[in-house]
């Protein structure tokens, strides 16, 4: 039996739903991949659009406000001396992780079901990344100096960096991830832009597509050290991405405060990340497959692999919740038990608390189920509340240990002012724009790989057929 | 422009992957040393049938990353060990396990952008003009075309080539002289 479902296994009951929908060629996907790309914007992108234009264009306002004024303007303050900016950037840094996931380590276990929603991922990956990045360089305060304390370069002081801290790590982290991540995205595109060059007839797009796509011309020769570049590309990739979450989670780790000192932190991030990644392209997913005509390529089959990833992470995130709260108790240490059995669930964070645990613990595990995984309403509310739950985990990590640690005399309280409210929903805004424009002029699915699967498909069908299977 | 000799390529197009695969075998087995092939994604077989023995890429990237990890220990010990010791609570101004992760990161930055930058040095990219798209027939080479290429040395006669072509199974055939620009 063949491992990849082939076009006429959907009637089959025993056969997994097919990768690729109905009776297709080079051609016909070509076309319908590329289609959305050619077509213009229709009302329903302009209305889209525009609102995450004027949220983005809030991004704008309060960024300036908060370099024109400093960031004192922003509510945190001592005892609590992080919050949304560490729990944006860490909330948004993790929704990155799915592109990587998805693009690199399923490319690894040659999971086939990858290849019509890596670019689309990826590209997610690089948005996000975008967006945790304005929180670090921003908190600064004046990031026209940030290069000059974070990257080690001979300056006039004669200091340099302290390698030992975390947050050193974090820089190198995160800027080789957003590297790596953008050539690897732009590697696989290649081939589509020669594609999308020689399907175009208009001049303009001709020259933008000939730009980019380098002169592209399918060599053989080129193929195959092509093939090798993207497999080591992704095999840099797989720990690449294990470690950024886990640096990210070695900013708390290495505290002594309670609720961060411990070391199930760096797995359970990774999971946190990739469970709230997977919530990110399951929420644009589910609508834009719609929108754009590509449901022969992101069919059922993928909605629901993407389910179970979002299931099984989730219940590692579960598996860390309990592991936190066991140890917190285990170890007899007061300070750690009290913030995780008084503080976070009945301190003035509580509602916090609870919603994490619903929208982390409780409602994914609808998903056991093949009928809500199978439901796009059931999908997509999940995956939005998974977005929902997962920031308020960061909040609940980063506020409820700072604000009550050791000394009664030093608790305090935290609310973030205006200007963090609409510094976080501007990110919200940017991210969207960037995903609208990005599905307006760049094919949403890689057609050289979805050909490549097809041909693969049939090729196997082919032999199953002459073998007599 | 004087001295300008023109670039000879025989373009053939075949109707599907395997008989692109059987041509290729054949035109090499013919002699035809500067064979090459242009497909819309990559063809199993195919580098098998152009001869390739070595992919030379996973030995620049070992060799980069490698280098990043040097890098990345040498420059952390001599700043904050030799040049610059930060002293934080007495710990030790050369720690090996809080050296690991900056070195891991350079590996993969310097390991990856060599697998990027290193593969368009290899493949001599970007080089937006190629003879072969002369050939309207070969914008279908990124779509759903199978072609074959292959140079015709100075002095020979590039009918032989596209004869040759024809035998092996190519269902167009066309000679492109490089025009002069």
């Amino acid at each position: 039996m063949s491992l990849y479902a082939t076009s006429h296994a959907a009637a089959d009951p025993i056969e997994p739903r097919p990768l690729i929908e109905g009776t297709q060629t080079d051609r016909s996907i070509n076309d319908s991949l590329l289609d959305h790309v050619w077509r213009g914007a229709g009302r329903g992108w302009w209305l889209c659009f525009s609102i995450a234009l004027a949220m983005f264009g809030l991004l704008i306002i309060s960024l300036t406000y908060v370099v024109l004024t400093g960031i004192g303007v922003w509510g945190n303050n001592i005892p609590v001396g992080w919050a949304f900016d560490i729990i944006n950037f860490v909330w948004w840094i993790g929704i990155g992780h799915a592109g990587t996931l998805i693009s690199a380590i399923l490319l690894l276990f040659q999971q086939k079901w990858r290849t019509s929603i890596n670019r689309f991922a990826e590209a997610m990956t690089l948005f996000a990344v975008m967006c945790a990045l304005i929180f670090p360089i921003f908190h600064t305060g004046r990031p026209w100096f940030a290069l000059y304390w974070l990257l080690p370069y001979p300056s006039v002081q004669g200091i340099w960096p302290q390698f030992k801290s975390p947050l050193v790590w974090d820089v190198f982290a995160v800027t080789t991830y957003f590297t790596i991540s953008l050539l690897f995205w732009y590697l696989g595109l290649i081939p589509d832009l020669a594609a999308m060059l020689d399907s175009s007839r208009s001049k303009l797009r001709r020259a933008v597509c000939g730009i980019f796509a380098m002169g592209w011309r399918g060599s053989g020769r080129h193929w195959d050290e092509y093939k090798w570049a993207y497999l080591l590309l992704a095999g840099l990739s797989t720990p690449l991405v294990l470690s950024v979450h886990s640096v990210v989670s070695f900013d708390f780790a290495t505290s002594l405060l309670p609720g961060w000192h411990t070391t199930i932190f760096p797995p359970y991030f990774v999971a946190g990340a990739i469970f709230s990644g997977f919530g990110m392209v399951l929420t644009w997913m589910v609508p834009a497959r719609q929108f754009l005509g590509l449901k022969h390529v992101i069919t059922m089959r993928h909605i629901e692999n993407m389910n179970k990833v979002m299931l099984a992470t989730g219940l590692m995130v579960s598996f860390g919740y309990l592991m936190e709260h066991f140890i917190a108790w285990y170890s007899g240490n007061a300070f750690e038990f009290s913030v995780f059995y008084r503080v976070r669930q009945r301190g003035p964070f509580a509602p916090i608390y609870w919603l994490m645990i619903s929208c982390n613990v409780l409602i994914p595990n609808i998903l056991w189920w093949k009928k809500a995984r199978t439901n796009l309403a059931i999908t997509w509310f999940v995956a939005l509340l998974v977005n929902v739950g997962m920031w308020c985990e960061r909040f609940v990590i980063i506020v409820t240990s700072l604000h009550r640690d050791f000394l009664p005399g030093s608790w305090g309280g935290y609310a973030p002012t205006w200007v963090d409210i609409c510094l976080f929903t501007g990110t919200i805004g940017f991210f969207s724009t960037a995903m609208l424009l990005f599905l307006k002029f760049v094919p949403a699915v890689a057609v050289t790989e979805v050909k490549e699967l097809r041909h693969e498909m049939a090729h196997d069908s082919a032999t199953a057929a002459a073998e007599g299977h | 422009m004087e001295g300008f000799i023109p670039r000879r390529f025989v373009v053939a197009e075949f109707k599907t992957t395997d008989a692109l695969l059987e041509g290729t075998r054949k035109m090499r087995d013919k002699g035809h040393a500067q064979v090459d092939t242009h497909t819309p994604y990559p063809v199993h077989g195919l580098e098998e049938a152009l001869g390739i023995r070595r992919v030379r890429i996973p030995t620049l990237v070992l060799l980069a990353a490698l280098t990043g990890i040097v890098v990345a220990y040498s420059m952390m010990w001599f700043m904050n060990k030799v040049d610059f010791p930060i002293n934080v609570g007495n710990r030790p101004a050369h720690a090996p396990p809080a050296f690991i992760p900056i070195t891991f990161e350079l590996m993969v930055l310097l390991g990856g952008t060599t697998a990027f930058f290193g593969l368009f040095a290899l493949l001599k990219l970007p080089q937006p003009y190629h003879p072969v798209f002369e050939w309207d027939a070969f914008t279908r080479s990124s779509v759903d075309g199978f072609f074959l290429s292959v140079e015709v040395p100075a002095g020979e006669d590039p009918s032989d080539a596209a004869n040759d072509a024809r035998i092996v199974g190519a269902a167009d055939v066309q000679v492109i002289v490089e025009p002069e620009r």
